[in-house]
């Protein structure tokens, strides 16, 4: 397989994940902010800026923090590189350089991905709420998801993708995690019980509240939701499970048996997938949740990197 | 035998339909088909416009979600256009295809012993057919590759050639040939796929031939071409990548082939190899299908500016390590001043009369003709000679006085540069017109592909019909707001 191919493969994975991930906390936060004062309603967009990481371009484009700025930045702003348009059309993109290598329905799927996001006109959306929105674009990345399975060769180039979005999946959940817990944390009122609808809209925005539920039954607490989102072995959306699909795909594609590695990405995911495996939430907290996923979000870019180095890029022959 | 006019079309898709001056490929006359349009007649005349409306929505709607769309980057985010198809059919009965099959695989022949005549040792040159000024003038003729020899000694592996039917006389004549990187088969294969989903029925009423075995037929050839054997050839499309016009045919072709496609920057020339990049290491390539320009290819030894391509190309092409089709120095075959020279290559080489028929040339290189040329500007269409896709073209009768004049300037300032051919009516086909929902009659040209693979000629039957949409058009270029119809080739007459 080209280099250029798998790099694309990797990257067409990422942006549709990402896409999903923006989609999915959009959507989430506007209906939890729905039942809540007109105070904290204007509070709680500013997460989600700082979470997709474009807080400086925001700033300079925007002049107030509301439902509808944010809604328009993080969904339609063709000048957001990380907005959902503007990851379908790079995921698109992505795909359109490999259609070769893809299946003939993958394409037509993202190809009518982008052209539906296209015919959305940003002003009627806005109106309406990020709902119909956001919602089509999750039918539209799982149907993507779907067709990718059920008709691509589950070969090295299908664990490219698997590493693209389970590696992108991995980084938004530590993020979603991150910023969520501090932003919820400062706002603890002093006296009284924890808001359980701020960490219900969380746990639903990773599409986790059933599995919590039936795992903790009906309480609420900040720390075994986070613990959740971490530690879980099995949930899709869950770091530790994310990573260990990062470091399945790995191995798949060098062949390397348990307990060894191949390349240096490959022993980071090892490393992170074991420490993983046998860190308990009360650790994390006597550490620093805040710290912790620093840790975490840094051995993701190493990865992200070694990777490169290693299947995308050549050095240059003189 | 005519088949009666039909009473229904008053009401329908026909509704004032006006044969004009020109030949028309449907109708003999008013209302009266021709054999091979027969059936399709019968079926469009008997079709309510809605209904064929709603066929017309069902191919665009096909065309877009499978991309098959031209790029225009000017927004950022790269708006996309449908290259226009027209649902009507053009058909050709069988004895004409034969005729122009025949005719098709015998001007191949002849282009490709010129090519190795010309980077050989140049009989044609010592014989005087042809003057060396003409050759050496020419700005596509290759020196690097003079004695180099090719694998199978084949130049030509794909040739476009482009037919028109002139209504006068209502033979078909050669326009131009296209020897270099042809492109629009995918589009050939791609309408066909289309048509035969929207009128599944007519297909096999009709008796209309197959043509996809086209990719398999130019992979076979790309396999001969091996340095290594044909075993474990390594087959690669080098593509200049997405942001060509043409990649889709890229993608499409690799995908047919199931061959890489590859850009520049994924081979690396090492020790004389050609290699790809992948996730393995580096891997010998030995046939390289190549959809980009020679001074693109190379640029140690073409231009020197062009991050495309791949250095070191040519030198492991000449050592004889990669095999490159379509050969480099190609353009010196259909040069338009050398293209007034083909009837004459054809008896010089293969000792025949041709088969098809050419178009009259003036080339403005020699002084008597440079001097007609001058004073019939008004009657005449000027190319420029190493251009192709309509690009560099005047059009006498349709241009103003100030075109006309600049166009004078620039044949005097460089008279090799340009040729001149008296407009020739072309032929017509109905073609639906999306503001009156009713057909009209538009020209069309025919590019048929022609395969060699050393031995013969290999041509799918018919090839890409393009159309001149806008009404009263001559021009058939996509970049110039043609279309294109699938072309019918049938097993019989019809």
């Amino acid at each position: 397989m080209l280099s250029r191919i798998a790099e694309s493969l990797f990257w067409l994975a990422r942006y549709i994940e990402r896409a999903e991930d923006t989609a999915r906390i959009l959507d989430v936060n506007y209906h939890m902010l729905l039942e809540q004062s007109q105070d904290s309603y204007q509070l709680r967009w500013e997460p989600l800026i700082v979470m997709a990481g474009e807080e400086k371009l925001f700033r300079r484009l925007y002049s107030e923090v509301n439902a509808p700025n944010v809604f328009e930045f993080l969904a339609f702003r063709q000048d957001n590189p990380s907005s959902i348009i503007q990851c379908i059309t790079k995921a698109r993109e992505n795909a359109r350089t490999i259609r070769d290598c893809i299946s003939r329905e993958m394409w037509e799927d993202i190809n009518g991905l982008y052209h539906m996001v296209g015919r959305f006109d940003p002003r009627d959306e806005i109106i309406a709420g990020p709902h119909r929105f956001c919602d089509k674009i999750k039918f539209g990345t799982h149907r993507f998801h779907g067709v990718t399975d059920a008709t691509l060769p589950h070969d090295e180039g299908w664990q490219f993708l698997r590493i693209g979005w389970s590696l992108e999946r991995a980084e938004m959940t530590s993020r979603l995690v991150d910023v969520q817990y501090q932003n919820l944390l400062d706002e603890l009122p002093s006296v009284g019980t924890p808001d359980n609808h701020q960490w219900m809209a969380v746990l639903r925005s990773v599409g986790a509240l059933e599995t919590y539920h039936r795992q903790y039954h009906a309480s609420i607490e900040p720390e075994k939701v986070a613990g959740m989102l971490i530690l879980h072995p099995q949930h899709p959306r869950s770091i530790r499970f994310s990573t260990t699909e990062v470091q399945s795909g790995l191995r798949a594609i060098s062949g390397s048996g348990l307990g060894s590695y191949a390349n240096e990405a490959e022993r980071l995911a090892g490393k992170l997938v074991e420490r993983l495996r046998y860190d308990k939430i009360d650790e994390i907290f006597k550490q620093g949740l805040h710290s912790y996923l620093n840790e975490l979000a840094d051995m993701f870019a190493l990865i992200g990197s070694d990777i490169a180095h290693n299947y995308f890029y050549y050095a240059v022959v003189a | 035998m005519e088949t009666a006019p039909v009473r229904a079309i008053a009401a329908g898709l026909f509704t004032g339909y006006d044969l004009g001056h020109f030949y028309d490929e449907m109708f003999s006359s008013p209302g009266i088909p021709r054999r091979a349009y027969a059936t399709i007649f019968q079926r469009l005349a008997s079709m309510a416009p809605g209904q064929f409306e709603e066929r017309r929505k069902l191919a665009d709607l096909s065309f877009l979600i499978q991309g098959i769309t031209f790029t225009v980057y000017s927004d950022g985010r790269g708006t996309e256009r449908l290259f226009p198809f027209d649902l009507i059919p053009r058909i050709l009965p069988n004895s004409q295809w034969q005729q122009i099959d025949r005719g098709l695989a015998q001007r191949v022949l002849a282009l490709n012993l010129f090519l190795q005549d010309i980077y050989g040792k140049q009989c044609i040159l010592r014989d005087r057919k042809i003057s060396r000024s003409l050759i050496y003038s020419c700005p596509h003729f290759r020196r690097e590759m003079v004695g180099v020899e090719v694998p199978g000694g084949i130049f030509t592996h794909v040739c476009g050639i482009d037919l028109v039917r002139d209504s006068k006389t209502e033979e078909f004549y050669v326009l131009e040939d296209n020897a270099r990187t042809p492109s629009g088969i995918s589009y050939v294969l791609e309408n066909r796929l289309v048509m035969t989903r929207i009128f599944p029925d007519a297909f096999h009423a009709c008796g209309v031939l197959p043509i996809d075995h086209y990719p398999a037929e130019l992979c076979r050839i790309l396999r001969s071409l091996s340095p290594r054997g044909e075993d474990d050839a390594q087959i690669v499309l080098l593509s200049p990548g997405i942001y060509n016009s043409a990649y889709f045919e890229h993608s499409f072709l690799a995908l047919q082939m199931g061959i890489e496609l590859v850009e520049g920057r994924d081979l690396i020339v090492d020790g004389g190899i050609v290699f790809m990049k992948t996730i393995r290491g580096l891997q010998r390539v030995d046939v390289i299908y190549r959809r980009m320009d020679d001074e693109y290819l190379d640029p140690l030894a073409f231009r020197p500016d062009s991050l495309l391509g791949v250095p070191g190309l040519m030198g492991a092409y000449r050592s004889g390590n990669v095999a490159l089709a379509n050969a480099v120095g190609n353009g010196v075959a259909d040069d338009k001043a050398i293209y007034a020279y083909v009837p004459e290559f054809i008896r010089y080489y293969l000792g025949e009369e041709p088969i098809l028929r050419t178009v009259e040339t003036y080339i403005c290189a020699k002084p008597d003709d440079l001097a007609y040329v001058l004073e019939h500007l008004p009657n005449l269409v000027v190319k420029t000679v190493g251009e192709s896709g309509g690009y560099g073209m005047l059009i006498g009768p349709a241009a103003d006085r100030k075109t006309i004049e600049e166009f004078h300037n620039r044949i005097v300032q460089n008279p090799r540069n340009y040729i001149a051919q008296p407009v020739i009516p072309l032929s017509r086909v109905p073609s639906y017109d999306v503001s009156t929902r009713r057909l009209g009659g538009r020209h069309v040209d025919l590019r048929p592909y022609c395969l060699y693979d050393g031995k013969k000629v290999v041509i799918v039957p018919g090839g890409l019909t393009r159309v001149a949409l806008q009404r009263g058009s001559l021009v058939v270029n996509s970049s110039q707001g043609g279309g294109s119809k699938d072309t019918w080739v049938l097993r019989g007459e019809g």
